[in-house]
């Protein structure tokens, strides 16, 4: 990595990043990552966000979104984003850049940075008209979404889901109950998938709906590790205004199928940098034991392996190339790697794991890590659409 | 970097070069090819691309031989090595140095055939001091057929006067047999990621031929995930294997390594089950991929070897390295 070519990042803080500074000043992603890092390492406003660790998801949302502010006043993190949607243009690599210097100095993603990544490439795509609109307080952190996809009758077999979009008027009204929200009880929009027309892919239409309007109520669900990771959102005739809807009337899966690329994709490539962060966090937690040294060799070349396939896939989805069924090998190789390193950290830290109240966040992480074989689709999912779409297995008929 | 037409061209004279069994040694073959202007113009892409292929078609050719010759050659600056083959441990050694009568008593294991005029370089000892011995009558090469006999491997034996040993500088040795070691680490995962793509690509062809219960056993989920999970596996085996290629350091070569030989022998599990008992016929190729994997996950270490090395090297530094950047 090498230093940036003008002293004006230097402060800042004083002077946020410009379009044209921005063009000007970063030839490639290191060049970023390199200034951000120093940005970050001097500037006195960053220093509560490293090494945080949050007493719960609730203190880690309010105390994170600190950080997003912080980032898009400074321009930090409009960089790699269209001017459109309030970003400062240039490689969406600066923003995988983005997430891996966070990391390398131990500091926590602002969730909804996560939701960006997966929300705002379709909105770009599929509803310039909202991009241009909302994307720029989304990107602030001045709001926050959350993706409604599952029911409790439609989880893995998405296309089953029920929940109704009916004409009303100058736009729409929607009933029905979706689950397992990433973030719902702390949002204020959802864009959630519902049934306009008859059953199947074909009567699916992919809408914006806000959470805050009567008709709707949103209900925290306590996950294994104690947090409020998901929610219940119950939907009785909510509002739709009719320029909500998210490309085509019908067209619903289509638009699921596309955020696909960057929910499996980009999402891979950001959770490598955490499980590199993590290893060599629980690496200062505890001297070297051989006993632990394979579990801890299989997960790291695991998360090479994982870092790798998800470098590649991040530079294809910057050269807006559209990634078919072969995502899920991201997701594939993202569960392996997930799975190895909270086992190897688990191996290396020891009884402290168990025991040691500090480690409280550390044991959330685990827990929920379990998680990763089944959210965004599960394992068996991805592995059957591997064999039947990428190795062109036979279908049964 | 070669593009991808290039890069088929490259692929099928490879498979000519690598399979035909006479014309003359591999290295006159490959001359014929070009080769050497190929790796001038992309050495990471053309070697990966050889040991792929090698892999794939279990060429029993000694591509890797005259390749460690070469690392080693240019790690110690001396020229005489380019053409020598080295010799690697044995099962069966050490080599060692006899105090009491003033020899090097040799077992070691070459990758083939040595001859009497063949300078050959032994490791002896753990942080091995390379010993140089230039065509010498006293060398024994006898083939080494094990668990493979088309691998080719052969064992070197001799009981070496000292006058007749020349001993490469401590030093320049240490750095130079660990380049041979790596470089060795990097193809040899590029040979096992050849070898599952191969494995899996068969198997799963085969199960969209094979019906039981009226339907092709493809269309079972069980079968499908065996075969989509070691399809994962080798994606990032290859991927790793490529980064080790164009970083040429000794960490993303070990890692590499380790991740190819467990995609491998991963890939050769799922692969026999979906083909039942046919797979376990002589007749079925089947049998021939499986000995290879063993044979070449053993080379330079195995996979569970590496991933303990992997895992002390983390512990005892305290850092955990990013392969590959954005």
């Amino acid at each position: 990595m090498t230093d940036p070519p003008t002293d004006a990042l230097a402060d800042a803080s004083a002077h946020p990043l410009t379009e044209q500074l921005a063009a000007a000043t970063f030839e490639s992603a290191s060049e970023y990552a390199a200034a951000l890092e120093r940005f970050l390492r001097t500037d006195e406003r960053a220093g509560v966000y490293i090494g945080y660790r949050p007493p719960s998801l609730e203190d880690s949302s309010r105390h994170m979104a600190g950080l997003q502010a912080l980032l898009f006043d400074t321009g930090w993190s409009r960089l790699g984003w269209p001017v459109r949607a309030g970003g400062l243009g240039g490689d969406p690599r600066f923003r995988a850049a983005m997430f891996e210097t966070l990391w390398k100095l131990d500091i926590q993603i602002p969730e909804p940075f996560t939701t960006l990544e997966i929300l705002v490439p379709v909105l770009l795509v599929f509803a310039p008209h909202l991009a241009d609109e909302l994307l720029p307080s989304l990107l602030r952190g001045d709001e926050g979404w959350a993706q409604a996809f599952s029911e409790p009758d439609a989880g893995s077999d998405l296309a089953s889901l029920r929940t109704r979009l009916e004409p009303d008027g100058d736009g729409y009204r929607l009933t029905g109950q979706k689950v397992w929200s990433t973030y719902g009880h702390l949002a204020q929009r959802s864009v959630l998938l519902a049934r306009s027309g008859g059953p199947g892919h074909k009567g699916l239409t992919m809408v914006l709906v806000d959470l805050d309007q009567t008709g709707v109520e949103v209900r925290p669900i306590r996950a294994e590790d104690g947090e409020n990771h998901f929610s219940e959102i119950f939907l009785d005739d909510a509002w739709v205004p009719g320029d909500r809807i998210i490309g085509q009337l019908g067209g619903g899966w289509a638009v699921a199928m596309y955020m696909l690329q960057w929910e499996r994709g980009a999402w891979g490539w950001l959770q490598q940098g955490r499980f590199h962060s993590r290893l060599q966090h629980a690496l200062q937690l505890a001297p070297a034991e051989p006993s632990h040294a394979a579990s801890l060799g299989h997960a790291y070349t695991l998360v090479a392996a994982l870092r790798l396939h998800t470098r590649e896939t991040v530079e294809r989805l910057a050269r807006e190339e559209t990634l078919g069924p072969e995502v899920s090998i991201d997701k594939l190789l993202l569960i392996d790697a997930e799975l190895a390193t909270w086992n190897a950290i688990r191996d290396h830290v020891g009884p402290r794991f168990e025991l040691d109240e500090e480690l409280h966040w550390l044991r959330a992480e685990y827990l929920f890590s379990r998680a990763a074989p089944i959210y965004g689709g599960s394992q068996e999912i991805q592995r059957t659409l591997v064999a039947q779409r990428v190795l062109h297995m036979p279908r049964e008929s | 970097m070669m593009d991808q037409d290039t890069l088929e061209m490259l692929r099928s004279s490879l498979r000519h070069v690598l399979t035909q069994d006479s014309g003359g040694p591999l290295a006159g073959r490959l001359h014929e090819l070009g080769w050497d202007e190929v790796v001038a113009d992309d050495s990471s892409t053309a070697l990966r691309t050889m040991f792929e292929v090698k892999g794939d078609t279990l060429s029993s050719a000694d591509a890797l031989g005259p390749r460690l010759a070469a690392v080693l050659a240019e790690s110690t600056g001396d020229d005489r090595l380019a053409s020598a083959t080295v010799a690697l441990a044995s099962p069966f050694g050490p080599s060692r140095w006899d105090e009491g009568t003033d020899h090097l008593v040799i077992d070691a294991m070459t990758l083939s055939a040595v001859s009497s005029a063949t300078t050959v370089v032994v490791p002896v000892g753990a942080a091995p001091r390379l010993a140089i011995v230039v065509a010498h009558v006293g060398l024994t090469s006898t083939p080494l057929g094990g668990i493979d006999e088309s691998f080719g491997a052969h064992r070197l034996t001799g009981d070496i006067e000292a006058d007749a040993i020349e001993w490469i500088d401590d030093r320049l040795a240490a750095t130079a047999w660990n380049d041979v070691v790596s470089h060795g680490r990097w193809l040899v995962a590029c040979e096992l990621v050849g070898i599952a793509r191969h494995v899996i690509a068969a198997a799963a062809q085969y199960t969209g031929e094979r019906v039981q219960y009226g339907r092709k056993i493809g269309t079972f989920q069980a079968l499908q995930h065996r075969v989509a999970s070691a399809h994962s596996m080798v994606i990032g085996a290859g991927h790793l294997a490529a980064e080790a290629g164009n970083a040429g350091d000794d960490w993303s070569a070990l890692v590499a390594k380790a991740m190819a030989g467990q995609a491998a022998e991963f890939a050769c599990t799922q692969a026999q089950q979906c083909y039942g008992a046919i797979g376990f016929t002589w007749e079925h190729e089947f049998h021939r991929y499986l000995r290879r994997t063993y044979m070449l996950d053993r080379l330079f270490g195995d996979w569970r070897s590496l991933e303990h090395e992997i895992g002390m090297r983390l512990q005892t530094t305290g850092v955990v390295p990013h392969i590959g950047s954005l």
